[in-house]
């Protein structure tokens, strides 16, 4: 790039020029550009020429097209020439601009350099002098150039301090904080660090202390600091009570020159948009409250100061609203008459009509009268003495107070919109943006719309004046499949809200005569779930015996299946304490298969394989003193052997033999029904496990007549057995 | 860039005028402008085309969610999404739909201008700051800003200007390049945006003539203790701004400096 001699300095920067169009175009040729134009730039080159490079180094390091990793790189190649124009007394200024914004964006990535090669100290020298030469012009350089410092100063504190652990290889700068830094690292111990950070954080927050009446010093750093605030924690709360005890609106007590007043203004303005940008972004911080209070006042003691009201959303001003005496003369009527406000309720939510709109009286009986049955003369006599007496506050205070009730229907119903703008992904939409362009209609279109309008009734209804309704088309029909789903859906739901229930404390007993499932408590849902499961389908199940062969073969009906399915889970989820809904369930599937019986046909029963599944689901994890298996013997409503034959099974654990042993006897004396058969089993159990034998052989002697006798022939006894065995 | 010749030949009065009464372009050292409205239709193009009609650099953006243009009726806006319809597209839409509403209400005028300055609406939200604009050479007043960053951003409505300032807190300042931020309220309307836009003129004739005598040489230096004899640029923004504001009382101002 090192230009012939002869060139003019014209055609070296368009040179210069192209050669830039070049990089904009391909952020590849950044290194060749960035080496070929370092060394144009000495101390004895042309002022045009230092200025093109220091803003075209300041252009690169700010470019969002120039990747992380290249900038890291490429900074430690540009460090040498900014410090020594930084270090050139007589530097020009816009080149030092540049020069202190270069650095500012290079800080992290050499920083970043540093942390991850520790040996390269003659780099982190250059830096630091950069650092120092820039802190050290800060407050005697031109006010471009201090600005530039403030940013720097805002740039290494950023870095400085500790930030929230976030992946360090990102390219985004801001995450490059102290946390990267190991506690033991040779060059930049982050103690150090950190104090520097917080020091150059004092000084930068100096600007809200001192008398300070250069607004643009403190717009600058007030809008450098919202990144600092919302990224770094650790200094947001110190930063946050440094502005809210700072008061823009000091100076505006000395008389008001046009630049004053320009200052005073955007000092306050810009203090507001700052706190207001952190209470949006983050309404739960704690200073939230205190940040309200403060925007709050500053708008009040600026519109005093200024005597200005707000212009946003505010109604088109008069074609006279801006002659100064006028105003005046409004807002000394608007503090007079501070002590008569009219209340205007705002309105309940829901449908209104549009005289609930306009009706700001809280008198019942005035409510009721209707205006209409007057006679038009008579309105006229009363009406127009009204308006011309009325005080002309009272009647704004009613207008504000109709137009809040308007606005709340209006945010009421956001739904309302247009449903041909809905594709267009409208947020949350604060542009009010209604041109005035209607002056422009000529008096036929006015004509043709007061036409086409439809007649006033007094009782239209409020939202009426929003846009059209809309109608969805109704959905596609289902499959089975989707419904199915959509239903086990729904039994999960249920589930989920009988966990949440709390378990029924000691209950009244409610008698036979009571409806089930009438109280919202557990037990009705309970009673819903599994009558749900047994009787919603049934009489629709096909008797199939391939089903049976193959019991995974899914059907249409499989949902009540599934809510079986899910009913023995929760019960053996926690099967002490939910042993009664257990039983319950089993008594509705009993009840049903007898049901499905007496209707004849071959109905599929459901009762047995379930009883025998809860039994597998219980029996591997009772305890040698659960009671739990008693009673669910003796409450379910029928038992068969297939059931008896798992009680027995207990017995090849010695520990659960007498768990066993007395629920069957307790069969045996509370069930005579099944008496017999529970005697069986016990004999089987005496027959089969020796642990066993002796209680077996107590309870049946008791209960079995004859049993003592055979057990006083034991070798009889053995040799028949013997006999049959050898029989067979 | 020859900074010498042309302070003397940038100021108001001394504006050369060609023939059919264009502004003559004075070269030197240019301020880099944006403007901004709500819908990037009315009053920020038709200060963007004035700045540009005077050779400055300038690229204009709006901040609503949406570009509304009026409709038949109050309910009925025409509604389109920006970075996506040309200002040509909704001029042909609204010239089939109604000729004769839009070119009474002054629509297709003005969508007729704005097809002439650029392609389409921008919003600013979407604006990627410092990446180059190289694909937007044809638009009026491209020239100088193909970086893709401007000096000075002009808002025509307080509304934008709060829209613009919170967007720059959200984004982080991470370019750290200074920018100011001025509000000059105009009121929606063709009428209103010509006045603007005149103003808007006087404003940035006044702020570049600033700027371009910061940039005169000084061969003392900046840190030689005369540096504070003479005011830089940005220092001398919120005087530039009330003398302006004297000028133009019926048109508000509000001005902060914020980063990009």
């Amino acid at each position: 790039m090192a230009a012939p001699v002869a060139l003019s300095i014209a055609e070296q920067i368009k040179q210069l020029d192209d050669a830039r169009r070049l990089v904009l175009s391909d952020a590849n040729y950044y290194p060749q550009i960035i080496q070929g134009i370092l060394p144009i730039i000495n101390r004895e080159a042309r002022i045009e020429l230092k200025r093109w490079v220091a803003d075209f180094l300041a252009e690169t390091f700010a470019s969002p097209t120039v990747p992380s990793q290249q900038k890291e790189t490429l900074s430690l190649i540009v460090l040498e020439t900014l410090k020594s124009m930084l270090e050139n007394p007589h530097e020009d200024s816009a080149v030092v601009k540049s020069v202190v914004q270069t650095a500012a964006s290079i800080y992290p990535y050499v920083f970043r350099w540093i942390v991850n090669n520790p040996y390269d100290g003659p780099t982190w020298e250059r830096m630091t002098a950069i650092k120092s030469r820039i802190l050290r012009i800060w407050d005697s350089a031109p006010t471009g150039v201090r600005i530039c410092c403030i940013k720097f100063a805002q740039r290494v504190v950023l870095v400085q301090t500790a930030g929230p652990d976030a992946d360090q290889r990102r390219g985004n700068p801001v995450e490059i904080s102290l946390s990267m830094v190991p506690h033991n690292h040779p060059l930049i111990p982050p103690r150090n660090l950190e104090a520097e950070a917080s020091g150059l954080l004092d000084r930068m927050l100096g600007v809200f202390q001192e008398n300070v009446s250069d607004a643009v010093l403190v717009n600058a750093t007030l809008n450098s600091l919202s990144i600092l605030i919302r990224a770094r924690p650790r200094i947001s709360n110190k930063i946050l009570n440094v502005i809210l005890n700072f008061n823009p609106l000091k100076q505006a007590n000395s008389p008001m020159t046009p630049k004053l007043r320009v200052m005073v203004k955007s000092m306050e303005k810009t203090t507001r948009s700052l706190l207001i940008h952190i209470n949006k972004r983050d309404p739960q911080n704690p200073l939230a409250g205190r940040i309200q209070q403060y925007v709050e006042r500053m708008m009040k003691s600026r519109m005093e100061i200024f005597d200005e009201p707000s212009r946003k959303r505010g109604p088109p001003e008069p074609t006279d609203g801006l002659d100064p005496t006028k105003r005046q003369k409004l807002g000394a009527q608007v503090t007079n008459s501070a002590a008569s406000r009219l209340y205007v309720p705002p309105l309940t939510p829901g449908p209104h009509t549009i005289a609930e709109l306009f009706t700001i009286t809280t008198d019942e009986a005035l409510k009721t009268f209707d205006v209409a049955q007057l006679s038009e003369d008579l309105v006229l006599k009363i009406g127009i003495p009204i308006l011309q007496r009325i005080d002309s506050d009272t009647l704004n205070q009613a207008i504000e107070g109709i137009r809040n009730r308007y606005q709340s229907l209006n945010a009421a119903q956001p739904e309302e919109l247009n449903p041909e703008t809905a594709p267009l992904g409208v947020e949350e939409d604060d542009d009010d943006y209604e041109p005035d362009f209607y002056s422009a209609e000529d008096t036929e279109q006015i004509l043709n719309k007061l036409d086409t309008a439809p007649p006033e009734e007094p009782e239209v209804r409020a939202p009426d004046m929003a846009l059209g309704t809309f109608t969805l088309s109704p959905p596609p029909p289902l499959t089975p499949d989707q419904a199915a789903q959509i239903g086990q859906g729904t039994v999960s739901r249920v589930f989920g809200v009988m966990q949440t229930l709390e378990e029924p404390g000691k209950k009244t007993k409610a008698g036979m005569n009571r409806l089930a499932a009438s109280a919202y408590d557990r037990d009705a849902w309970i009673t819903i779930i599994t009558r749900l499961a047994t009787r919603a389908a049934a009489g629709l199940e096909e008797p199939s015996d391939a089903i049976k062969a193959e019991p995974e073969t899914s059907s249409p009906l499989s949902l009540f299946n599934n809510i079986r399915e899910s009913l023995y889970m929760y019960v053996v989820e926690d099967f002490r304490k939910r042993i009664d809904i257990a039983v319950a369930w089993l008594c509705e599937e009993w009840y049903n298969d007898r049901i499905q019986m007496k209707l004849g046909g071959e109905a599929v029963l459901h009762y047995e394989k379930w009883v025998l599944k809860v039994l597998d689901g219980i029996v591997p994890y009772l305890d040698a003193r659960d009671k739990v298996l008693t009673r669910f013997l003796s409450e379910i409503p029928g038992l068969s052997s297939a059931v008896l034959d798992r009680v027995k099974g207990l017995c090849r654990d010695p520990a659960m033999v007498n768990l066993a042993l007395t629920s069957l006897l307790y069969l045996v004396m509370m069930r005579p029904p099944v008496r017999e058969m529970a005697l069986d089993a016990v004999e089987d159990v005496w027959a089969t496990y020796d642990d066993a034998k002796p209680i077996a052989a107590k309870y049946l002697s008791k209960w079995r007549p004859g049993f003592a006798d055979r057990l006083k022939a034991p070798e009889d006894d053995t040799k028949d057995t013997n006999d049959v065995t050898a029989a067979a | 860039m020859a900074q010498l010749q042309m302070a003397d030949v940038n100021g108001t009065a001394g504006q050369q005028l060609a023939s059919n009464g264009e502004r003559v372009d004075p070269g030197g050292f240019k301020l880099k402008f944006c403007t901004v409205c709500a819908s990037n239709q009315n009053r920020s193009m038709e200060s963007h085309l004035r700045l540009a009609s005077a050779h400055y650099p300038v690229i204009s953006f709006g901040t609503g969610s949406l570009v509304r243009l009026p409709g038949p009726t109050i309910t009925q806006p025409n509604v389109y999404q920006f970075n996506k319809t040309s200002y040509d597209s909704m001029y042909k839409e609204l010239e089939a739909k109604d000729p004769r509403l839009y070119r009474a209400n002054g629509l297709l005028n003005m969508l007729e201008r704005n097809r002439g300055v650029k392609w389409g609406p921008e919003r600013w939200q979407d604006w990627q700051i410092g990446v180059p604009r190289l694909d937007h050479s044809t638009d009026k007043g491209s020239a100088g800003v193909e970086g893709g960053v401007v000096d000075v951003v002009i808002t025509c409505e307080e509304r934008c200007w709060d829209a613009v300032v919170d967007d720059l807190h959200s984004r982080g300042s991470l370019l750290n390049r200074p920018v100011h931020i001025i509000n000059v309220d105009i009121k929606d309307n063709h009428e209103e945006a010509l006045v603007g836009g005149r103003g808007i003129l006087d404003l940035a004739d006044s702020l570049n003539k600033a700027a371009a005598e910061e940039r005169e040489l000084d061969p003392s230096g900046f840190d030689s203790g005369n540096a504070a004899s003479r005011a830089s640029f940005d220092e001398r923004v919120p005087e530039i701004i009330g003398e302006w504001q004297e000028r133009w009382p019926n048109l508000p101002a509000t001005w902060t400096l914020g980063w990009f």
